[in-house]
């Protein structure tokens, strides 16, 4: 089964990085070369082209959320996410470009697209490099989430 | 009218939020867009090495990565006063060339397109690139899809990488083209150069044969009579990567044209207590708040802004299209937001009859593509993003650290004509007090239009175009919430 882990973030933005800083600790435990790990800072029509032709791809990004607590992390099936965009006015969203590629015929979509969130409350909005407090707490029990979710796999 | 005064601390972090007050009547007496503004970038940058900028500003924004590169790279060779060789300038402008072929083709496929393929009245589940793939057929679709990806091929081969480039250097680029890479390009530029004469057949059936578009692009809420600014080559024609900062009046007029080094000499910026970012506005005619015509120096740039200040394409099928459109409009300057679709889609033509000329010029597989840097000292740096005009600037220290930081963005040139877009649409849409979905979508057109990029996380989930409408009654009390995807 062909797997692909994307830590997706922006580095100088603070908490929003934190899906690359989990994917950094993911890479120096897993070796496997039917597994592909990569960073990307990128949404939608990007995100998608960068997972076409993987049978599973596991995406480890920041979540915004109103209701769930600063620093918890959560395990969200793709289907759940129907009002996912990309936070970014001149991209669609991820949910969109996988129901565009569908419509077209595009027969490469992974079977199972799955998100591990790091819950987050505000986008940064101040340029820097490190986690808050909260969500550096929070990037080992990402880590071994992802780990499972490979785990699982087998 | 009413002072208003918003408290501080809803200033706005993280999405777009427009705040709309209405008078006793229930009309619109004035409207507010707070756009979120990164903060903090010149400490960022301080005591970093410069040659490091064009690889980390092309991170500022999931966007513009490549006008930021090149920005930036622009700033570091006035910086360390070093030339590039013709053959790195042109492999710029070809990669450049690859960046507005899949933004454009973003924008109006996926973005502002909707509006018009699908219609303004169709609910917001329809509104998107999926209502338009049902419109026009999945082999428009699919035609769409490849030419974005054709764009974002052409940047990859010249630049590393597609979303953010490691290729530009001070003095230069760090890699040239070989044969089969030029073959390849050739390929694409050809099939994207059909794309796009298709995408403006696309617009003249669906938009300009319907008289209601027309109008609805000629309607008094969309019309905005201000300055334009964009870059301008030594024939006043549209150029994207070089040039002169040109500005012209309501009637095309040129009102002054310079060198990004003087872009502060003509330009100074307005605060305002409600929101981060700062007005730019011309200093010969001074701020006189958010107000149109001759005595107010608000300025628009983006597609139709550089449309405006030139004299026409430096291609010839471009050229044809830009023509037509000052004839259907009535002539310069044209003054109407929703022309900014059409706008672009004259851009995407012009980029890509431009790459095919790049790509045939003998030089562009020159091996001469980088020239040894001077001694470190300050510079600025101007293109032209997909959105507007952006420029760095950049102050080194001996030691070619950064010193001092700024960035001038697109959106932020365009910050006070948007907040007039929006407060006029809102006018044209909400009277009485009633307000209905269409509203939103409405008002949401006239910002759309400019295809703004709200500087936030470049996709931090669900994010979304990120908007909230509230709406104020004469109380100053909460009367309305619309919001989208939030």
């Amino acid at each position: 089964m062909k797997t692909i882990i994307l830590g997706v973030g922006n580095l100088i933005l603070g908490d929003d990085g934190v899906g690359v800083h989990v994917v950094n600790e993911v890479k120096k435990r897993i070796k496997d070369p039917n597994i592909t790990i990569d960073e990307a800072i990128t949404g939608g029509m990007n995100l998608l082209d960068l997972i076409l032709g993987y049978d599973k791809a596991i995406i480890i990004d920041a979540v915004k959320s109103e209701t769930s607590e600063k620093g918890s992390v959560k395990r969200i099936p793709i289907g759940d996410f129907n009002t996912m965009h990309s936070c970014n006015p001149h991209d669609v969203s991820l949910i969109e470009a996988i129901k565009m590629a569908e419509k077209l015929g595009e027969t490469k979509i992974p079977k199972d697209i799955v998100i591990i969130g790091i819950i987050v409350k505000e986008i940064p909005c101040e340029f820097g490099e490190k986690l808050s407090k909260d969500i550096a707490a929070a990037v080992p029990k990402a880590v071994e989430m992802t780990i499972n979710e490979i785990k699982n796999l087998r | 009218m009413k002072t208003v005064t918003i408290d501080p601390i809803t200033r706005l972090e993280g999405h777009g939020k427009i705040s709309i007050f209405l008078n006793n009547e229930g009309d619109v007496e004035n409207a507010y867009l707070q756009i979120p503004e990164l903060r903090g970038f010149e400490r960022f940058a301080q005591g970093r090495r410069a040659e490091d900028m064009p690889q980390i500003t092309s991170r500022i924004c999931g966007v513009c990565p490549v006008a930021h590169h090149f920005a930036a790279t622009k700033a570091l060779d006035a910086a360390f006063s070093v030339e590039p060789p013709s053959a790195a300038k042109k492999l710029r402008e070809l990669m450049y060339m690859g960046y507005f072929i899949y933004d454009h083709t973003l924008h109006f496929y996926y973005l502002g397109g909707p509006d018009f393929v699908v219609g303004p009245d169709a609910p917001p589940a329809k509104r998107n690139v999926i209502g338009v793939i049902e419109k026009a057929g999945v082999e428009i679709g699919k035609d769409v899809i490849k030419h974005r990806a054709y764009g974002q091929k052409i940047t990859a081969i010249l630049g590393g990488k597609a979303t953010h480039p490691v290729c530009g250097l001070p003095g230069g680029v760090s890699k040239g083209l070989n044969k089969d890479e030029v073959k390849d390009i050739k390929t694409m530029v050809d099939s994207c150069i059909n794309f796009a004469k298709f995408s403006l057949k696309l617009f003249d059936d669906i938009v300009l044969q319907n008289k209601d578009y027309v109008n609805l692009i000629l309607s008094d809420p969309y019309q905005l009579e201000t300055y334009n600014m964009g870059l301008v080559d030594k024939n006043n024609k549209v150029n994207f990567y070089d040039g002169k900062i040109r500005l012209t009046d309501q009637k095309g007029k040129e009102k002054v044209k310079f060198d990004v080094k003087d872009y502060h000499k003509h330009v100074a910026e307005h605060v305002e207590e409600w929101t981060y970012i700062k007005f730019p506005y011309l200093k010969s005619i001074g701020w006189k708040g958010f107000k149109d015509g001759k005595e107010s120096g608000i300025y628009r740039v983006g597609p139709l802004g550089r449309l405006n200040v030139a004299e026409g394409m430096a291609t010839p099928m471009a050229d044809k299209e830009y023509k037509k459109m000052y004839e259907t409009l009535g002539g310069k300057s044209v003054n109407s937001t929703l022309a900014f679709h059409w706008a672009r889609l004259i851009e995407l033509l012009y980029a890509t009859e431009r790459a095919k000329e790049l790509i045939n010029d003998p030089e562009i597989t020159s091996q001469k593509i980088r020239n040894p840097v001077g001694e470190p000292g300050e510079g600025m740096g101007v293109t032209e993003a997909a959105r507007g005009t952006l420029i760095h600037h950049y102050k080194l220290t001996k030691e070619g650290l950064i010193d001092k930081a700024n960035l001038i963005v697109a959106t932020t040139n365009n910050a006070g004509a948007i907040n007039m877009s929006v407060r006029d649409a809102a006018k044209g849409v909400i009277k009485k007090g009633d307000v209905s979905n269409k509203t939103l979508n409405m008002v949401e057109m006239a910002f759309r239009a400019y295809d703004p990029c709200f500087a936030c996380a470049t996709h931090t989930l669900p994010g979304g175009m990120p908007l909230e409408v509230k709406i104020f009654n004469h109380n100053k009390k909460l009367y309305k919430t619309l919001r989208q995807n939030l």
